[in-house]
C-alpha cells in the first residue's frame, strides 16, 4: 500500500460481493473503498483520489448505469460495471453512457483483473499520451500513424487504418458497433454492421497470425470488437481460473 | 273485457279506428249505390267484412266499432224507416249482436295468433342470440373477452343500452364505454354494488341528469363473478320502469341461468388463473436469475480469490477443494442458465436480435466459452476462410454451438478428437461438429432435440438435465435454422450439425457497396 498503489472504488450494495472483491483487490495491492449506494458512490468519487470503479448495476438507490452518467459528467476515471443479468442491448447501452468495460455476475476474479488492468493502461496512455500500442506481435504507432507486425510495416487503407484506429485508442476495451462505424463510415451507416464485418474480415488477414482464430482483433458477440492487450493473458489467475460463463 | 276499452288501449288503436271507419263509409257508398242501381234487398251480413278486417288487423276495439257503426249505418241507409237509426225490426237486433260477437270472438282469436306469432319471433331471436352468446363464451379467452359477451348479449335481449362493470375497480376508472356514457350518480351506485357493500340481488333504479332512468343491479345474485350493470331504461316520462324492471329479472334470471350452465364463472376464474401464472412465471425467472445469481457470484468469486491465495500456494488438497467449489458453482450457474432459457423458450420468449454476422466469430467465441471444456480434449477447426456472412442473432447461435460443445464433451472420451467445420453449400451455411464417443442409437437419433429426454444408456454415469439439445434445436429455429444429428450407430461418434439459411444475393451486393 504505498504511493503508487492504484485506487479502486468498489459500489456494490451485497457485503459479499464487496469483501471478496476487497481481498481479491488487495491481494494484487490494490488500495480499496466501498460504497453501498449510488448516492455513497458519487460522494466518495468526488471527495477522495479515485483511481478506478467497480459498479454494480442494480444499487438500492439509483440504478448503476446512473452513477456511470453522473461520473461521467466530470470524471475520465475508467469505470468498470457488474451485473447479474445483462443483454447484449443493456451492454451496449451501457458502453454509450461511457462505462469502460462490462463484467457478467457470476465472474472470476481473474477476469475482472484482467478488465481493470486494461481499463487502466488505458488511462494512463491518455495521461502520459505514450502514442504506441502494442497488441501481441502488432504494434500501431497512432503519432506516425504507423502499423508493424513482428517489426514488418503493413500496408492498410485509410479505412482499414482508421478501423484499427479507433480499436487502438480503447485497446482492450470493447468499442460497439455503432461506436466504429460512426468513426469510420459516418453517422448515417450506424446500422450497417456487413460493412464492419467484411472489413474486420481483411484487416484480420493482414494482422491476425492465424486469421480464422484471431488474437488480436477479438469478437464480443452482438457488442462490438475488441483489440487485444499484449499484457492481458498474464495475469497471475490465469492459469488456475476457469473463464466464467457470461451469458446473453 | 274491462280492460279492452281502457283509454290508453283507445288511444293506440285510434289509427285503426280511423281506417275501420273509412272502411264503414266506404262499403256504405258501394252498398247504397247497388241498393239504389240494382235494388238488392239489404246487406247488412256485409258489414261483418269491416269488422272481420278491423278485428284481425288493428284489434278489438276497431272491430267493435266496425260493428257498430256497420249496424248504424244499415240501420240508418237499409232498413225502414230509412234514413233514421230507429229501429223496429228485431233482425236489426239480431245484425248487432251477431256483429259485435264476431267483431270480440274473432279480434280474440287475431290477437292471440298474433301474440302467438310474436312470442315465437322473440324465441327464435332470443335463441339466436343464445347461441351467438355460447359461441363467443367458448372461444372467450380472457375474463375481459367473457365480460364483453354478457354486455353484448344482455343489450341485444333487452334492447337498451347496457354497460357491465366486471369490479368496482373498472367503474372507478369511469363509464365512458362504446358510445355510452354512464353519469356520475349511476357509476357511484355500481361502485357500492360491486364492492359488496350493498345487497347484491336487488336492483336500484335512479334518475341520472339527463332524465334517463338507469338500473343498477348485480348480473347474478349468486356470484359477484359476472359483475355489475347499469341499464339505460330510457326516458323518465315514456319508461314503465315496473314492466322494464321485471322484463329484466326474467332476462337476467335467463343469461344466469346459462352463465351457469356454461360454467363461465369457473372459465373466468381460470382465464383469471392464466394471466395470474404467466406473471408469477415472469416474476420467478427475473427472481430466480437475480436471487439465485447473487449469492453464487459471491461463492464463485470467494473461491476464485481463494485459489490465487498466496497463503494456499503450497495447500494442494486444499486448493484442490477451493477448485471443486469454484467448479460446482460454475455448472451450478450454467444450470440456472438453461433454466432460465428453458422458461424463455416455453413462454415463447426467444425474440433474435437479427443481424449480419461472421460465423467464423461465431464458432471461434463458441469454442472460447468452452476452453475449459476443452482441455483434454483434441479440438480440429477446419473454417474455410470465404465463409458468407449470415443473418442471425449471433448469441443466441453461439449459445446454441455452445451446448452442442457441452453435448460433444460429455460423451466422448477424454483424448479423443473433436471436429469443428463450417460449409457454405446451396444457400445453407452448416456447422457441423463430430466427436468420436458414444454415438446414437435410432431410438435415441429420433429423441435427440426432446425437451428433459436423456439417453438411458447414460443417464447413470453422465449428469445433465436434458434441456441442452432442446435449447439449442429452439435457439436456431428462432433464427429460422435447423439441427441435424446424424451417428454410425453406438460407440461409432456422433455429428451434431446446425444449417442456417444464407442471403447469398443480399451478401454479394452488399459486399460491393463496402469495398473502397
Amino acid at each position: 500500500m504505498n504511493e503508487t498503489s492504484p485506487i479502486v472504488l468498489v459500489v456494490d450494495d451485497e457485503t459479499q460481493i464487496r469483501r471478496f472483491l476487497r481481498t481479491g483487490f488487495e491481494l494484487n495491492g490494490f488500495v480499496v473503498q466501498e460504497a453501498a449506494t449510488g448516492a455513497e458512490a458519487i460522494r466518495s468519487a468526488t471527495l477522495r483520489p479515485i483511481d478506478l470503479m467497480i459498479v454494480d448495476l442494480g444499487l438500492p438507490d439509483m440504478d448503476g448505469s446512473e452513477v456511470v452518467k453522473r461520473i461521467r459528467s466530470w470524471s475520465t476515471i475508467p469505470i468498470i460495471v457488474l451485473s447479474v443479468r445483462a443483454t447484449e442491448a443493456q451492454k451496449v447501452q451501457l458502453l454509450e453512457v461511457g462505462a469502460d468495460d462490462y463484467v457478467v455476475k457470476p465472474f472470476g476474479m481473474a477476469e475482472l483483473l484482467a478488465r481493470v488492468r486494461v481499463a487502466l493502461r488505458r488511462q494512463m496512455r491518455a495521461v502520459t499520451g505514450e502514442p504506441t500500442v502494442k497488441a501481441g506481435p502488432l504494434t500501431i504507432d497512432l503519432a506516425a500513424r504507423a502499423v508493424t507486425l513482428n517489426g514488418a510495416r503493413l500496408t492498410l487503407t485509410p479505412k482499414e487504418y482508421r478501423l484499427l484506429q479507433v480499436l487502438a485508442q480503447h485497446a482492450g476495451n470493447v468499442v460497439t458497433h455503432q461506436h466504429l462505424l460512426k468513426e469510420v463510415w459516418g453517422s448515417i451507416h450506424v446500422h450497417d454492421t456487413h460493412y464492419l464485418r467484411i472489413f474486420v474480415r481483411k484487416l484480420r488477414q493482414k494482422i491476425e497470425p492465424h486469421p480464422d482464430s484471431p488474437k488480436i482483433l477479438m469478437t464480443e458477440l452482438g457488442v462490438g470488437y475488441r483489440l487485444a492487450q499484449s499484457g492481458e493473458a498474464e495475469s497471475a489467475y490465469a492459469a488456475a481460473d476457469a473463464p466464467a460463463k457470461s451469458e446473453g | 273485457m274491462q280492460h279492452v276499452f281502457k283509454i290508453d288501449r283507445i288511444r293506440k288503436e285510434l289509427p285503426g279506428i280511423g281506417w275501420t271507419l273509412a272502411l264503414v263509409s266506404l262499403l256504405t257508398a258501394v252498398l247504397f249505390t247497388m241498393v239504389w242501381e240494382w235494388g238488392i234487398e239489404h246487406g247488412s251480413v256485409v258489414y261483418l267484412i269491416p269488422v272481420v278486417i278491423a278485428a284481425t288487423r288493428w284489434g278489438i276495439v276497431s272491430a267493435v266499432v266496425a260493428a257498430v257503426c256497420g249496424v248504424a249505418a244499415s240501420a240508418f241507409f237499409f232498413y225502414p224507416p230509412l234514413y233514421s237509426f230507429r229501429i223496429t225490426d228485431p233482425q236489426e237486433v239480431i245484425d248487432l249482436i251477431l256483429c259485435i260477437f264476431v267483431a270480440v270472438v274473432v279480434s280474440q282469436l287475431a290477437t292471440r295468433l298474433k301474440n302467438q306469432l310474436e312470442t315465437a319471433r322473440q324465441r327464435e331471436i332470443d335463441l339466436s342470440d343464445l347461441y351467438a352468446f355460447s359461441r363467443r363464451l367458448a372461444v372467450a379467452f380472457d375474463v375481459s373477452d367473457i365480460h364483453a359477451a354478457i354486455e353484448d348479449h344482455l343489450a341485444s335481449v333487452m334492447q337498451r343500452k347496457v354497460v357491465l362493470f366486471a369490479s368496482a375497480r373498472e367503474a372507478a376508472g369511469g363509464g365512458r364505454r362504446a358510445g355510452v356514457t354512464v353519469p356520475e350518480s349511476v357509476l357511484a351506485q355500481v361502485i357500492e354494488l360491486a364492492s359488496g357493500r350493498h345487497d347484491a340481488n336487488s336492483g336500484v333504479t335512479l334518475s341520472a341528469d339527463g332524465g334517463d332512468v338507469w338500473l343498477v343491479r348485480a348480473v347474478s345474485p349468486k356470484s359477484s363473478e359476472f359483475g355489475v350493470i347499469a341499464i339505460n331504461l330510457g326516458h323518465e316520462s315514456q319508461a314503465d320502469s315496473n314492466e322494464l324492471s321485471s322484463r329484466i329479472d326474467a332476462v337476467l334470471a335467463d343469461a344466469t341461468a346459462t352463465l351457469e350452465r356454461l360454467d363461465v364463472a369457473h372459465a373466468i376464474s381460470e382465464a383469471r388463473m392464466r394471466s395470474q401464472t404467466d406473471q408469477l412465471r415472469e416474476a420467478l425467472i427475473g427472481s430466480v436469475s437475480h436471487e439465485l445469481r447473487t449469492p453464487l457470484a459471491s461463492i464463485l468469486g470467494a473461491a476464485t480469490v481463494l485459489s490465487a491465495a498466496p497463503a494456499l500456494a503450497g495447500e494442494t488438497k486444499l486448493r484442490a477443494l477451493v477448485y471443486d467449489v469454484r467448479d460446482e458453482a460454475e455448472r451450478l450457474n450454467n444450470d440456472i442458465q438453461n433454466l432460465l432459457d428453458a422458461s424463455r423458450i416455453s413462454s415463447d420468449g426467444v425474440k433474435p436480435r437479427i443481424e449480419w454476422a461472421d460465423p467464423t466469430d461465431i464458432v471461434n467465441s463458441a469454442i472460447e466459452r468452452c476452453r475449459q471444456r476443452f482441455s483434454d480434449r483434441h479440438l480440429v477447426l477446419d473454417l474455410p476462410n470465404d465463409l458468407p456472412l449470415i443473418r442471425v442473432d449471433p448469441v443466441l447461435v453461439e449459445q446454441a454451438l455452445v451446448q452442442i460443445f457441452d453435448n460433444a464433451v460429455k460423451y466422448s472420451p477424454p483424448g479423443s478428437p473433436i471436429n469443428v467445420g463450417a460449409r457454405a453449400r446451396d444457400g445453407q451455411m452448416a456447422v457441423s461438429v463430430t466427436d468420436q464417443g458414444a454415438g446414437l442409437t435410432a431410438a435415441e437419433r429420433s429423441r435427440i432435440w426432446d425437451r428433459f429426454v436423456r439417453g438411458e444408456r447414460h443417464a447413470a454415469t453422465t449428469s445433465g438435465s436434458g434441456l441442452g439439445l432442446w435449447i439449442a434445436s429452439a435457439f436456431i429455429a428462432a433464427n429460422g435454422g435447423k439441427m441435424n444429428a446424424a451417428s454410425e450407430g453406438p460407440g461409432r461418434g456422433t455429428t451434431l450439425s446446425i444449417e442456417l439459411p444464407v442471403a447469398r444475393a443480399a451478401v454479394a451486393q452488399l459486399e460491393g457497396d463496402a469495398d473502397e
